[in-house]
């Protein structure tokens, strides 16, 4: 009788080993996700251990009213929490695209799961109880526990995400969990009730976790995890425009609606070629205006210059600049630049704004999406730009990303000649951005004196631009068009060109 | 039933519980049906130019005159016509004159509506780039801040009215290709008969008669007087084109469009000479690109520009009912349908700028001509949903659909600079091309508003077959007498001269049915030149 028991007790202990690097497994996932998914990291997992510590309190509750057939219901928690748990990252991942109600469902499977490894444990004191002292009973189970608890935090990070990734990490974690429930079907078969009926289930259970862990990763090619190539770590979809964050080594790259708005390795080489000729040669610096540049790159540059007083920044995208103000990750991106007082946000049309906008500006600073569709078309027709010119003082710089010359010639040169049509002084200059190749930007002001190279005033501390305008103003004969035609409303002759010349690639 | 013992267990409360759980049930399919119902139900609202006042022309059935107005010129109807006249009045410093519109509002044709989301036209909704001999309508359009100034002495057009990109696109095959003339899937000998049709309607353009005036303008009073091809005005334009040896479904389809979209009526019936001005008449000289001037509201922009002459002057929910000659003077008898009084207005020159099938019961025994023919059409303003595909799609301006009855929709908030539009809509054109005009208005009017909702959705779903589950409502504005349709032998019929005559100097006549084209330039000309033939012959008077 007492090797019985002591192979009974054992076996149960490392049940409770099991289940609680299991329990606590799944608590790790649902962090992880939340914190990829809905960024800001220390809010998801603090949110996420509270959450599930608390629904363990709920489900230890319930344990007292579980009377009869205590074993076979330990063995079907168990079932259920290796079910739950281990498809909760593969559902996790493809609801996240609906994030407006991915919390709900988020919190929903930490409470359940939760409650789920709550029940087990004292429930298995009371399976054991009878036939184990007290005191001992209580330390042994939560030895295990604890030590699986230890075991589960330490493999996690350096183990299982690095080789399996959060989705294979959770299956076959609920895999694990089933499997003990496999064991103690057949090794306490004549403990427990309708035994038949738990190996049935509980090989079912696995099996099935089994085959999505095979098609996991067919599961997620429906996700965009294969359409970047990239490990995603975060996704929103505004009523604007679809964000995606992807992370690969020590680069980071942001993506609108499909197209590269930066990569975190040299994003410093587009933005300081945006900013600085215009700031440093800008006879007054001190009110800003930015329209796009909702990621607060570019406002990040222009803080860098004492003499701002004020930055005006128009992005259409409500929850794009929020995101930039609020979000841990992307807050590194811009140092913090939307939290300054010198920096305030309007959310609306840029087009309509500047229609209604009586201030003038000395700096205009224009990040825009390329033109490549008819509504971004008209952000460069000669009439926003007529528009515009009614913000500029006679000495104010205005530079507009346009496109890259070398992909684009065409549509390069059509929004030049464009911008020409009203700011009769302009110029051209590009730079090489590794993950964008040559892109170019258009300087103007009504000022006809200017000649965009006399430097006003400079910044120290840049990593790629020396100050030197003269450096990025040579257009090769391979970044040149002639003919192009003036952009208007009427012909959105631009969003043609750039259909043409970006379409061959 | 069941009986005994345990029937009586069933107390009261437990009766009263069951009850209400059963109705509670049996409410569940009667909620889920209303729930469908409520999907699928469009909320439908019927206006239209306003016949139930109009038709008590009939019966004239008005109170007597209980007010007498003196005023020197009165303008009777607010549509362009009569706009324009009121402009030219003030241009040549007769203010002192009222205009009686019937409607409660003025542009007439040109008149819009508004909801939510955007203004919308109810009628006419663009202006063609004028041509550059229009000196009258080029000044008009200059003043209006809708030409912005001129280089080299052509016009240069404010941006933000000219129709942006992307325009027009026709539904054919199962597809969506740009511009309306058919490309897509085409035979050769379509492709053949389209450039050899533009071929000769591109010579028509530019071909003048022996006094150097085009054969086809815009004015029609301006063209030459040389008849070389008057006789096209005999035939209909399915007959010039089967002489013509044009026969593919393609052109024919679309010339067919055409002729129903500025007349109301298709080649079987319209005039050939009318069908080829379509093409001929505006000689796209005043830019380098062709296009064409829309606003949201439509032409009602440009009643707007014209009624800033005669913002104190107009008289609206005015009708007039009966014009006659008394000592020497006018006196138009009119009905006040808001304060539910007739007055008597006495006037020196009285200018009718009301279409002939009012001026008919305006005089006795004046009798309009069966000459004079008027296609009912009808415009539906759809709100789409905010989710629903069509209202997330790119919509052009013009959308037309191949070979459908209706003449497809026009984006109301093309014009817009904005990114984003939230709630998109569309205004759907209808027109009743019939050889009976008469009994197809009769019908129309008599149409309840579910199957000119079936008329409408059957024919959008074409190219947008859930339309039907995307629509909030629906704006249905009714027109019994849309336009003038030029039928064989009117445009130069002598009942139009006749219709056209003044009386003693005192009554004139003008609107756009007098030209036999209903077009916006047509009707602004009549305006003007109502004003100086007023004031030419008065100066002879004296």
């Amino acid at each position: 009788m007492g090797k019985k028991f002591l192979k009974f007790e054992y076996l149960l202990l490392f049940a409770v080993f099991i289940i609680a690097t299991c329990g606590l497994i799944y608590e790790l996932i649902a962090g992880t996700l939340a914190s990829y998914l809905l960024g800001d990291s220390v809010k998801q997992f603090s949110f996420i251990i509270g959450v599930y510590l608390f629904s363990m309190g709920v489900g230890s509750y319930f344990a007292k009213f579980i009377k009869k057939n205590q074993l076979n219901t330990f063995i079907e928690i168990e079932i259920i929490v290796g079910l739950i748990g281990g498809l909760s990252s593969v559902l996790l991942f493809i609801l996240f695209e609906k994030v407006d109600y991915f919390q709900v469902v988020l919190y929903l499977l930490v409470f359940i799961t939760g409650c789920l490894v709550g029940l087990e444990i004292p429930l298995l004191m009371n399976i054991l109880k009878e036939k184990v002292e007290f005191s001992e009973l209580v330390s042994n189970v939560f030895t295990f526990d604890y030590i699986g608890a230890l075991l589960a935090s330490v493999l996690f990070p350096l183990v299982f995400i690095p080789q399996l990734g959060v989705i294979k990490t959770s299956l076959f974690f609920g895999m694990i969990n089933i499997s003990v429930a496999i064991f103690l079907t057949f090794l306490l078969q004549k403990e427990i009730k309708n035994s038949l009926l738990l190996k049935f289930k509980s090989i079912f259970s696995f099996l099935f976790l089994v085959v999505v862990f095979f098609f996991s990763d067919e599961i997620l090619s429906f996700s965009e995890e294969k359409l970047y190539g990239e490990n995603i770590v975060f996704t929103n979809t505004t009523p604007y425009q679809r964000i995606v964050l992807t992370h690969n080594k020590n680069d980071y790259k942001l993506y609108l609606n499909n197209n590269l708005q930066f990569s975190s390795a040299d994003e410093y080489r587009y933005h300081e070629a945006l900013v600085h000729p215009a700031m440093e040669n800008a006879t007054n610096i001190e009110n800003v205006l930015v329209l796009g540049g909702g990621d607060g790159l570019a406002c990040r540059e222009i803080l860098k210059y004492p003499a701002v007083k004020t930055i005006t920044l128009v992005d259409l995208d409500e929850k794009m600049t929020q995101m930039f103000k609020e979000n841990t990750i992307l807050k590194t991106f811009n140092q913090n630049s939307f939290l300054n007082k010198k920096v305030t946000i309007h959310n609306q049309d840029a087009f309509l704004w500047a229609k209604t906008t009586t201030k003038k500006y000395d700096v205009i600073i224009i990040d825009f999406p390329d033109p490549s569709n008819y509504s971004l078309g008209k952000l460069y027709s000669l009439n926003f730009y007529k528009t515009l010119a009614k913000l500029a003082n006679p000495n104010t710089v205005v530079v507009i990303q346009t496109t890259s010359p070398y992909f684009a010639p065409k549509s390069f040169w059509c929004i030049h000649k464009t911008v020409k049509q009203v700011f009769s002084n302009t110029d051209a200059y590009h730079v090489y951005v590794p993950s964008f190749g040559e892109w170019g930007y258009t300087i103007a002001t009504l000022n006809s004196k200017n000649t965009f190279d006399k430097v006003n005033r400079k910044v120290n501390q840049l990593k790629f631009y020396n100050h030197n305008y003269k450096s990025l103003n040579q257009f090769p004969k391979d970044m040149m068009a002639r003919n192009v035609e003036i952009n208007r409303l009427d012909n959105q002759i631009l969003v043609r060109y750039f259909d043409e010349e970006w379409g061959k690639l | 039933m069941k009986n005994g013992e345990n029937s009586n267990q069933f107390s009261r409360r437990n009766f009263v519980k069951s009850v209400v759980f059963a109705s509670i049930l049996a409410q569940i399919p009667v909620m889920l049906h209303s729930c469908k119902n409520t999907l699928a139900e469009i909320f439908l609202k019927i206006t239209g130019t306003n016949h139930i006042l109009g038709h008590r022309l009939w019966l004239k059935n008005f109170p007597k005159p209980t007010e007498i107005i003196e005023i020197p010129i009165l303008i009777i109807g607010g549509g362009i016509t009569g706009l324009s006249a009121a402009r030219q009045l003030v241009k040549k410093n007769k203010t002192n004159f009222l205009l009686l519109e019937l409607e409660s509002t003025i542009g007439g044709n040109s008149s819009f509506g508004t909801n939510k989301a955007t203004s919308f036209p109810h009628g006419a909704h663009y202006l063609p780039l004028p041509n550059l001999h229009d000196k009258e309508l080029i000044s008009f359009l200059h003043e209006s801040k809708i030409i912005t100034h001129f280089e080299k002495e052509k016009p240069i057009f404010d941006e933000t009215q000219l129709c942006f990109k992307p325009q027009e696109r026709l539904f054919i095959k199962n597809n969506w290709q740009e511009e309306l003339i058919p490309k897509y899937g085409n035979s050769e000998v379509a492709n053949e008969e389209i450039n050899r049709f533009f071929e000769i309607t591109s010579q028509l353009k530019e071909e003048k008669g022996f006094d150097g005036l085009y054969f086809f303008d815009i004015p029609i009073k301006t063209i030459s007087k040389d008849k070389k091809y008057r006789y096209l005005d005999m035939i209909t334009m399915k007959d010039w084109l089967s002489n013509n040896k044009f026969t593919s479904e393609e052109l024919l389809e679309y010339v067919n469009y055409c002729c129903k979209d500025d007349f109301g009526i298709g080649i079987d019936f319209v005039s050939a000479w009318a069908g080829l001005f379509y093409f001929s008449a505006r000689k796209h000289n005043a830019s380098t690109t062709e296009n064409v001037l829309t606003w949201p509201e439509g032409n009602g922009r440009l009643a707007k520009h014209l009624a800033k002459y005669v913002e104190d002057k107009v008289k609206k929910n005015h009708l007039v009912y009966e014009i006659k000659q008394k000592d020497s003077l006018v006196e138009v008898l009119c009905f006040d349908a808001i304060n539910n009084k007739s007055v008597i207005y006495k006037c020196e020159k009285v200018i009718c700028c009301t279409p002939q099938y009012i001026n008919s019961y305006l005089f006795k025994g004046r009798k309009l001509s069966t000459k004079f023919q008027y296609a009912p059409w009808f415009t539906a303003t759809i709100s789409l949903k905010k989710d629903s595909e069509l209202n997330n799609s790119e919509l052009y301006w013009d959308n037309v659909i191949y070979k459908s009855k209706g003449l497809g929709y026009i984006y109301n908030q093309h014009q817009t600079i904005n990114q984003i539009v939230d709630n998109k809509s569309i205004t759907y054109y209808y027109s009743f091309s019939n050889s009976n005009l008469k009994q197809a208005r009769k019908e129309f009017l008599k149409m309840k508003e579910e199957e000119i909702k079936n008329i409408i959705i059957s024919d959008l779903s074409i190219a947008h077959p859930t339309i039907k589950e995307e629509i909030v409502t629906i704006e249905i504005y009714k027109m019994g007498h849309g336009m003038i349709s030029p039928t064989p032998n009117f445009i130069f019929s002598e009942v139009k001269e006749i219709a056209a005559k003044s009386i003693d100097n005192k009554i004139f006549f003008a609107h756009s049915d007098l030209s036999g084209i209903s077009v916006f330039e047509e009707a602004f000309h009549h305006g003007i030149d109502v004003v100086n033939q007023i004031f030419n012959e008065a100066t002879l008077d004296s």
